[in-house]
């Protein structure tokens, strides 16, 4: 099969002008309703439950997944599918433990949580670490797939795909803030959704509209094996490792975390979760039809004939299905898909720079509101240049592991410190800065010494540290950390202010006043 | 969650026979429960939105009354 891939698409190219075209005009929109702080970060607090749920959806899935996911799928079958459901399952997490603590104790990032009761400025700066870490280790796997899929999709040349992404992006975030932002974010959701669904129900008519019909013509291609779990995880630990890092790192997550200070209370937070769980569910679902469709209808072969990491299996199954004009649909929301990710990114570093660092370290909380407001704008074009910089100085490297170890520092550095922080009295400073500073390091530390960048990146035969994904030891780790040192640190005002949180928590910031 | 999840993980790690069956044709049982996994998540949070909606925020309005 002869495909279309890798020349200029019109109809991609359209649908991907018509994308920015109508971004652009919401951001128009935003910017007149952005004028201060509140609105930049929160969006004014005005964002329903259905629409943080799909804006969350939006975070969430990102072209890793929707590429990512299917690809796995198309070239090892049942495999794949571990990573959709470890995506999906984190989500409870976020619910039970994370989503209204969050909404009732934060302003704008998840360290106004943490440092509630604690010392502001040592705990903001590690908190601060721990953020950028994750954020500049997303932002490289989103600007590089995003440079890699342009140049495949468009025919543009790669630092061109980084730079119009950079700039793009750069003015959702700068002039509409988290406004803009989350609109960004329900279009993409509603033409990922869209899109996929329609994808499935094409490959699917070729099946009397029976999933198992083209499971089972899978297994008959290609052996019952596919059906069944094999190579990809075969170590039981680096599964559970790898399960233990996807599960708790959505609850870690800066720019998803975030986006619980969009919505008016506690109660819509609660909602937005559960809108947002539907939404990934089902699209996680779509992508064992998705998956299997590319695995029968174009082929393996084919697939790793275009990319070997298999990234390119939805766009060839759009294109086998649909013909060139639905390949430029699906590329298009690819490519919005990264966009819109990447914004999110930004804006919660942006947050971090500005709102934790800035204003609450350097300038001891108390800045005027104005300067909020302009320091705010400024660490967004920090950002958006050190997005480009860093998506051109990647450029060609293998950069796969790079989401896995977002999920892993998000896990081990930010989740255990927020836990311990709101749920654990004797919790003090030094034991969130130690919890979080020895979080954010092991995970680097194994990381590198892992078969992920020993084997993979640097050609080696073997590596010291056995697991893939660090989390099994990190996470653990980090929250032992983190108890051993405020038991040793004793912190009196810590425990003291802990049932007046308790109540913020419950009872949400209007019992403040009471 | 963490149960069904990793108790899901485990089966993945130990049981590659036992997920491989077909129960039908084309339906093995790690699909199934796989996608049962996924499910359950969201029945979870469903149940949990209900509960916090009735029970607990009504205690939460009667503990903000009583506290003016």
């Amino acid at each position: 099969m002869t495909s279309g891939l890798g020349g200029p698409n019109v109809a991609a190219i359209l649908f991907f002008f018509g994308f920015v075209s109508v971004t652009l005009v919401i951001t128009y929109w935003a910017a007149r309703r952005t004028r201060s702080t509140e609105h930049f970060y929160a969006a004014g607090r005005s964002v329903t439950g259905l629409q943080n749920g799909l804006a969350l959806a939006g975070d969430y899935m990102s072209a890793a997944s929707f590429l990512g996911i299917a690809g796995l799928v198309a070239l090892s079958g049942f495999d794949g599918l571990i990573y959709s459901i470890g995506f999906l399952v984190g989500w409870p997490v976020v619910m039970f433990l994370i989503a209204e603590p969050l909404r009732n104790l934060g302003r704008y990032t998840f360290a106004d949580v943490v440092a509630y009761r604690l010392r502001q400025t040592p705990v903001r700066i590690a908190a601060a670490i721990g953020t950028l870490a994750v954020v500049t280790f997303y932002l490289i796997a989103q600007m590089v797939g995003a440079g890699n899929l342009i140049k495949l999709l468009f025919g543009l040349p790669y630092e061109w795909a980084i730079v119009i992404v950079g700039a793009v992006m750069m003015a959702y975030v700068l002039f509409g803030g988290m406004l803009a932002t989350t609109w960004v974010q329900i279009v993409k959701a509603v033409l990922l959704l869209g899109g996929a669904f329609l994808l499935a129900v094409m490959v699917l008519r070729r099946f009397s509209l029976n999933p198992l019909a083209l499971f089972a013509s899978a297994a008959e291609q290609f052996g019952a094996r596919v059906l069944a779990p094999g190579q990809l995880v075969a170590d039981p630990l680096d599964a559970l490792s790898l399960g233990l890092a996807l599960m708790l790192g959505t609850a870690g997550l800066p720019h998803i975390l975030m986006r619980f200070y969009t919505v008016p209370d506690a109660k819509t937070a609660r909602t937005s979760v559960s809108y947002a769980t539907a939404f990934i569910g089902f699209f996680y679902l779509l992508t064992f039809i998705l998956g299997f469709g590319a695995m029968v209808i174009v082929g393996p072969d084919a697939i790793k004939a275009v990319d070997k990491g298999g990234n390119m299996a939805a766009p060839l199954l759009a294109e086998a299905v649909g013909g060139e004009g639905f390949l430029g649909f699906i590329a298009a929301v690819a490519f919005a898909t990264i966009l819109a990710v990447v914004a999110g990114l930004t804006l919660s570093g942006a947050a971090a720079l500005s709102h934790d660092l800035w204003v609450n370290v350097v300038r001891g909380g108390h800045a005027p509101e104005h300067e909020q407001f302009v320091v705010a704008r400024i660490a967004t074009v920090l950002g958006g240049v050190a997005s480009i910089a860093l998506g051109i100085v990647f450029k060609g490297q293998n950069v796969a592991y790079m989401v896995g170890l977002a999920f892993a520092i998000a896990a081990s550095a930010n989740f255990p410190a927020l836990v311990l922080s709101v749920f654990w009295r004797p919790f003090t400073t030094r034991g969130a800065q130690a919890s979080m500073i020895v979080g954010t390091l092991s995970a680097l530390l194994l990381i590198f010494l892992s078969p992920t960048i020993q084997v993979s990146v640097l050609g080696r035969a073997s590596a010291p540290f056995p697991l893939r994904n660090p989390g099994l030891i990190t996470i653990p780790l980090s929250f032992v950390v983190g108890i051993v040192v405020s038991l040793l640190t004793k912190e009196s005002e810590a425990g003291e202010r802990f049932p007046a949180m308790q109540q913020r928590l419950h009872l949400g910031p209007e019992s403040d006043q009471a | 969650m963490m149960a069904i999840y990793f108790g899901f993980i485990l089966l993945v790690a130990w049981a590659k026979p036992l997920l491989g069956r077909q129960l039908v044709p084309g339906l093995s049982l790690g699909i199934l429960l796989g996608a049962l996994v996924i499910v359950a998540a969201w029945v979870l949070i469903r149940v949990y939105v209900r509960w916090a909606n009735s029970t607990y925020d009504s205690a939460v309005a009667r503990i903000r009354e009583s506290g003016r």
